[in-house]
This record gives C-alpha cells, sequence and structure tokens, in this order.
C-alpha cells in the first residue's frame, strides 16, 4: 500500500512524532548526566563527570544499592530459573486434568495489579516476622518474575523436536536424563534471554520492593523512587543512564542469544 | 505367565513417567501455593478480619468521599490512558505492519526500549521535561519571548502522559498482531474495485482490527488502574489512585484491613474488566463463526 503512506502524510508524521515521544524520555536522561551544575539545565552549560563522582561516592548510598539490586536480582532469577524451566517442560510435556486451571495460577503473578502483590508479601512476611529480610525480597522477586521464565521457556519448548526426546526414551533415557541431556542443551538460548529478561524484571522492580525492603537498605529502584519524590537531584540523572545503559546491553545481547538460535535452526 | 508381567511393567513405566512430569512442576506448584496463594488468600482475610472479624473496612469504601475520589480517578485514568495507549498504539502499530519483517524488527527494538526502560528512569525523565522549569516550558518561554509556563506535572496530564507512554507498547502488540493475520488480497481487492485508501483504511483495515483495538485497549485499561508509581511521582495530591490509597493505608494509617479492602476491589474491577474481554473476545468469535 505504498500510496496510502504517501498520500497520509500527517498519519506519517503522527507516527514519527509517537516515536519520539517513545523515545526521548529513555535518552534525554544521557546528556543530563553529563553536565556539571547543581540544577537540571538541558542541554547542560559545562559537560564533566562530576554527577557519575557523586553516583559513585560511598557516602551517597547509591552504590550500595545497587549492589543489594543486583544481589538481589542474581538470586531471584536463579529461584525463578531452577524452578520455572522444569515447571514449563512439566507443563508442556504431559496432559493431565487441572492443567489449565495449573498453568493459569502459575503465570497469575503477571496479571495481578503488583500493588495487591506487594500488599500480600508485605502482610505474608510480616506474619513471619521476615519483612526486610534479602530472603524475603528474593522469594517475593521470584514470585514476580517467574512467569516471565515461564513463557519464554514454554515458546522455546515448542520449537523443540519432540521427536528427538521419543528416540532418547526409546533408548531408555529416564525423564530426567532426557531434561538434562536432551531438552536443557537445545533450550539455551530461550532460558539465557529468560533469564537475561527476568533478572532486569527484578533489577528494576519497584513496588514489591518498596513494601517489603527495609528503608535502611533499599534496593536501587526504591532508592530512587523516594530520592525523586523527595527532591529531584541531578545525580539522578547519572543512575538513570547507568540504568538505560544496562537495558540497552541487556536487549541487545538477547536479541543477539535469539536471532544467534533462529539462523542455527 | 508374561503377558501380565509386561503390561504390570508397562503400567509401572507410565506411572513412573506420569509422577516424573509431575515431580517438574511439583516445586514450582508449592512455592506458588506457598509464596503467592496463601499471601493473597491472607489479603481477602485480612480485609474482613483484622483482630475481630467485620466488614468495616468495606462500608467505609462504600461511604468514604476519599475512597470515591480514589475510585473515581482509577477508572477514569484508567480509561483514558487506555484511549490513549491505544490511539497512539494504532499509529505505531499500523507502520510497523506495513513493513518487511527486517526492517519490523528494528522499530521493535524502538518500542522496546520504554518498555524494558526503568518506570523511574521515565519519571525522571519526565519530570525533566514536563515540569514548569522543564524542556518543554523553557523552550515555549524561548520561542515566545513570554514567561508562560503551561502545568504539565503533577497533575492529571502529567499522570496520563506519563502512563501512556508506559502503556503503548502494551497496545501496539495486540493491534499489530491483528493487523498482521489481515489477508493483504482483501484490501488489493477493495483497491481493484476503486476504493479510495481512507475508504480501505476504515472499511476493511480498521473493523478487521478491532478485536486487537479492545484487546489492548482493555489490557492497558487494567495495567494502568493498578499503577502506582506514576500517579505517586508525577500526579498530584488530588490524582490519589487505589494503589496510592492501599500505600497510605500501609505505611502512615497502619491500618491493614482497609490498606486490604482496597486491594481487594482493587482486583474484583481488574477481574471484571478481563472478563467482559473474554467474553467480547467469544461473543465476536462466534458472530465469525455464524
Amino acid at each position: 500500500m505504498r500510496f496510502l503512506t504517501k498520500n497520509l502524510s500527517l498519519p506519517v508524521i503522527v507516527t514519527w512524532l509517537i516515536y519520539v515521544f517513545l523515545l526521548v524520555p529513555s535518552l534525554v536522561v544521557i546528556p543530563i548526566s553529563f553536565g556539571t551544575s547543581n540544577e537540571l539545565v538541558f542541554p547542560p552549560q559545562d559537560w564533566g563527570l562530576d554527577l557519575y563522582r557523586r553516583a559513585l561516592d560511598p557516602a551517597e548510598g547509591w552504590l550500595a544499592a545497587a549492589g543489594r539490586s543486583m544481589v538481589l536480582g542474581i538470586l531471584a532469577t536463579t529461584i525463578a530459573l531452577l524452578m520455572g524451566v522444569p515447571a514449563a517442560y512439566g507443563l508442556s510435556r504431559s496432559r493431565f486434568p487441572g492443567q489449565k486451571a495449573l498453568t493459569f495460577m502459575l503465570m497469575s503473578p503477571i496479571f495481578a495489579p503488583t500493588i495487591v502483590v506487594a500488599l500480600a508479601l508485605y502482610l505474608y512476611f510480616a506474619t513471619l516476622g521476615m519483612t526486610g529480610t534479602m530472603a524475603a525480597l528474593a522469594m517475593s522477586h521470584a514470585v514476580v518474575i517467574t512467569p516471565f521464565i515461564l513463557v519464554t521457556t514454554l515458546s522455546g519448548l515448542k520449537h523443540l523436536d519432540r521427536n528427538i526426546e521419543n528416540a532418547a526414551m526409546v533408548m531408555g533415557a529416564t525423564r530426567l536424563q532426557i531434561f538434562f541431556h536432551v531438552v536443557l542443551p537445545a533450550l539455551k538460548g530461550s532460558v539465557l534471554t529468560g533469564g537475561l529478561f527476568a533478572f532486569l524484571l527484578s533489577f528494576d522492580e519497584v513496588i514489591v520492593s518498596w513494601f517489603i525492603a527495609r528503608s535502611d537498605q533499599p534496593t536501587l529502584p526504591v532508592k530512587m523512587y523516594s530520592s525523586i519524590q523527595w527532591e529531584i537531584s541531578p545525580v539522578l540523572s547519572a543512575i538513570s543512564t547507568f540504568l538505560v545503559a544496562i537495558t540497552v546491553v541487556g536487549s541487545v545481547v538477547a536479541a543477539f542469544i535469539s536471532s544467534a538460535e533462529t539462523d542455527g535452526i | 505367565m508374561t503377558t501380565p508381567m509386561l503390561r504390570r511393567d508397562g503400567r509401572t513405566r507410565t506411572m513412573l513417567n506420569r509422577l516424573g512430569f509431575g515431580s517438574f512442576v511439583l516445586p514450582l506448584t508449592l512455592f506458588m501455593l506457598l509464596v503467592f496463594c496463601l499471601p493473597l488468600i491472607g489479603v481477602v482475610r485480612t480485609s474482613i478480619c483484622d483482630g475481630d472479624c467485620s466488614l468495616v473496612a468495606y462500608v467505609d469504601f462504600a461511604t468514604g468521599k476519599l475512597f470515591h475520589r480514589a475510585l473515581i480517578n482509577t477508572l477514569s485514568i484508567g480509561f483514558v490512558t487506555g484511549l490513549v495507549s491505544v490511539i497512539c498504539g494504532y499509529f505505531v502499530a499500523y507502520h510497523l505492519s506495513r513493513m518487511t519483517a527486517r526492517r519490523r524488527r528494528f522499530f521493535l527494538v524502538l518500542v522496546m526500549l520504554p518498555f524494558w526502560t526503568s518506570i523511574l528512569v521515565k519519571s525522571f525523565a519526565f519530570t525533566v521535561i514536563l515540569g514548569t522549569d522543564g524542556i518543554i516550558n523553557n523552550a515555549l518561554q524561548a520561542v515566545t519571548g513570554t514567561d508562560i509556563v503551561i502545568p504539565m506535572i503533577f497533575n492529571r496530564a502529567g499522570v496520563i502522559i506519563g502512563m501512556a507512554h508506559w502503556l503503548i507498547p502494551f497496545a501496539v502488540f495486540p493491534i499489530l498482531s491483528s493487523l498482521l493475520s489481515q489477508d493483504k488480497a482483501l484490501r488489493d481487492a477493495a483497491e481493484i474495485m476503486g476504493a479510495r485508501p481512507w475508504d480501505i483504511f476504515w472499511k476493511v483495515t480498521f473493523p478487521l482490527s478491532l478485536p486487537g483495538v479492545i484487546a489492548g485497549g482493555l489490557m492497558s485499561s487494567v495495567i494502568g488502574m493498578g499503577s502506582f508509581v506514576t500517579p505517586a511521582l508525577l500526579g498530584g495530591r488530588r490524582d490519589m489512585m487505589m494503589a496510592n490509597l492501599v500505600d497510605f493505608y500501609v505505611r502512615e494509617a497502619l491500618d491493614w484491613r482497609m490498606a486490604s479492602a482496597i486491594a481487594v476491589i482493587l482486583v474484583l474491577i481488574a477481574l471484571l474488566i478481563l472478563s467482559l474481554a473474554a467474553w467480547l473476545r467469544q461473543r465476536q468469535e462466534s458472530g465469525a463463526a455464524a
């Protein structure tokens, strides 16, 4: 429909404006982060790395928060992968009564409003006397990110040739052997991309952490949240640039893995 | 004598296999029962029983002015952002649907980048862009030479801009998939019969993409209604939504029962809208079949 796009120039302009609208907020923080002043100005008058120096200053607490988020992300992703990948395999390779309901239950953290999940986990861990612990945080994040592992693993499993598994079974391999020696190696790509996205989700998660984390030991997003709420400091632009960079690197790596996988097939 | 042996052997084998699959799903199932379902049941219980058991929290919700405002805010902000996201998402999805798969891959990254960017980065960026001393207002002042200030933040406009930005990708994907599933021959046929581009769009393309539009709209509305960060950071005092009220009752008022009741009502609203979506889809499918 060549001439359609040519004739409808107004819709085309609107479309490009929407792309700009989508991209600008992620990009605008980058030039600001290389400014030096104590006020937020765009474009910056002087350029320098002052804001990064301040962001890395241990006294500001950003480094500790980033470290906490990193540890939390790794823990939660590990829990989610250890339980999610086998579960996806079990769900995709068997039929049993109530399977639909079980799948819905396992996926439901995606549909439930995050605030409700956050409140539920807060009350739960408060009754158990575990609020503020890393264990509570890691389990809470695992609940939120496991459905995404399920989705990516299930879609990876769909592309696997079932005949290879059948062949292994005919030759006498047990379920576990098939899972570890046949399915997992073939599934490496989707498990890696799923894990990567799950980690990013956990690293950026703010609402559940806002309820569960101790206020004197915030994760990076929680520290950002309270910082934006109280005073909007230019240091935030350096932190934001760091987060955008992580997102871009993560997405590029994920795209690379998945395209390598499709090329391989 | 050998046949029953074999049969038994076969039976044990299938049973073991079944158990084998069960053991793959079991750990996650137990985990979700313990750390997701049980806590959710706890919320419903706390909304009624916190010390003593009564429906006082729900009665308060039904009668309190603060709750009415939060409820109306939640519904209206959710509806408006859903609408804005669908309109913006349609432009993007249409653009994406009319290009080669290779080019689409690149443009999808442009849509996914904001999707994956932390909501805090975006909120911070919007305070810089929309603020009274922000980029847009500064540019306006420079261009017009006046000290005009358009209030775009800490009000309803800020919430809707911030939320639409976050929800547009959720609208793009269902619309894109319904646009891509359309048979190009239909449009070609309309074109051959002399229909003009606008007519083809409004009489062929758009009606056929309605399922995607409805799915995207309801999806982004529901997600928007549960949002917490955007109204807290980009909205004013009057834009408090139900999620923010939950936070308020947990942290400031220390009233777990009220917080839980608000959460239960929020889930009920989301369920209602989602089942409306399912019903619409079902009706459409049976309509298409008939």
